[in-house]
């Protein structure tokens, strides 16, 4: 039987699990290949996508050296890997979502890629937090034996470090609301829970811009700078990301794309913003509160 | 001949390690804190003038002397 539907999501084929899941077609394809993995068809988008890093990378050296065209390669590249990007994980949707083939199995390697990946991101990010604390320390003597060095203006972590380490933690308890609500079959709460993270998410980004454009030292300003901006300004990067990340659920849940026993993508997405957020709790209290005095 | 007494800076437990740069630093810093504090020319200090220049190479204090001057000296004096 049918189960009911609010009236602005669309179901393709038949109603059975999940609409969007289990169309007709899909379970001919499962009862004729005896396994439950899914042999992909083959696909442009990895040279593409190939192609596109060799552009970014010759064209970034190419930049960052006298040669001309460098900056123009560059960018190609980078468009380039942005269409890429955009085309496999549609087609990776439309191979799982609407043509059904991502049984339990299959959703391994997803859900394990994802954690793998995250862990690598943390790797990254503490590189750069172990450059800042080796750097903080122990100051050298050619800065003068102290932190922050004389003379750098540092940012006072009371204000807007401080306005944004309750937001983040709430877009990640919102996210959880989230969570809650696919599980439970609301749908439309779940929508309205990741437009709540998402706006969290968007109002702690803004007030980071204000705050690096009125800051009163850059990248250039010593060590200082050069540790405190790139690792603020990772982790910020990492934000953007996995806000672009939420807005994607966020589409996909409201066109009905994620059921309550199957939303890999989400909980991908989720995941990755915890990862964020705690992330950014290191910084705050080693390089804004502690860093600052 | 009168005997020559020959004297160093005495080991400090703060830095304990083969590389003594910071000991030097630390025993110019405390010669110019003392001086700032004490005025010009106190006797006391003088001890701690004595420290340095057993501990730190001449470019060093010299380039440092040039920073002070300039208003550059990076640190806490």
């Amino acid at each position: 039987m049918r189960p009911k539907r609010a009236p602005f999501f669309t179901t393709l084929g038949g109603g059975g699990e999940g609409g969007l899941h289990t169309t007709g077609a899909k379970w001919f394809m499962i009862e004729s290949q005896r396994h439950s993995y899914h042999l992909v068809d083959p696909s442009p988008w990895p040279i593409s996508g190939s192609l596109g890093a060799l552009a970014t990378t010759v064209g970034g050296v190419m930049y960052m050296h006298p040669f001309q065209g460098g900056a123009t390669l560059l960018s190609l590249g980078l468009i380039f890997i942005l269409y890429t990007m955009f085309v496999w994980w549609r087609d990776v949707l439309r191979e799982s979502t609407l043509e059904g083939h991502h049984t339990k199995a299959v959703q391994l390697g997803p859900r394990y890629g994802s954690i793998l990946f995250i862990v690598s991101e943390v790797m990254f990010l503490f590189a750069f937090f172990w450059a800042s604390s080796h750097s903080s320390l122990a100051p050298t003597v050619e800065i003068g034996g102290i932190w922050p060095p004389k003379g750098i203006g540092v940012l006072d972590p009371r204000e807007i470090p401080f306005l944004n380490t309750p937001i983040l933690p709430s877009s990640g308890a919102a996210v959880t609301w989230a969570h809650h609500a696919i599980l439970a079959g609301k749908e439309k709460r779940a929508v309205y829970a990741l437009v709540a993270t998402v706006s969290l998410a968007l109002v702690s980004t803004g007030f980071q811009g204000m705050e690096y454009y009125q800051a009163p030292s850059t990248i250039s300003d010593s060590i200082y700078g050069s540790t405190f901006f790139s690792a603020t300004g990772f982790h910020g990067f990492h934000v953007i990301i996995g806000t672009l990340f939420l807005i994607i659920c966020g589409i996909r849940q409201y066109l009905g794309h994620l059921t309550k026993e199957h939303h890999v993508g989400f909980e991908a997405a989720a995941w990755y913003w915890h990862f964020v957020d705690v992330v950014r709790l290191f910084p705050f209290v080693s390089i804004y509160w502690w860093g600052g005095i | 001949m009168a005997e020559i007494e020959l004297k160093t800076a005495p080991a400090d437990f703060r830095f304990p390690t083969t590389n003594q740069t910071r000991h030097c630093f630390t025993r110019y810093i405390e010669y110019h804190k003392c001086l700032n504090a004490k005025g010009e020319d106190a006797s006391e200090c003088q001890k701690f003038a004595r420290y340095y220049r057993s501990l730190c190479p001449m470019e060093w204090v010299e380039k440092w002397n040039e920073q002070r001057e300039n208003g550059t000296f990076p640190g806490p004096l």
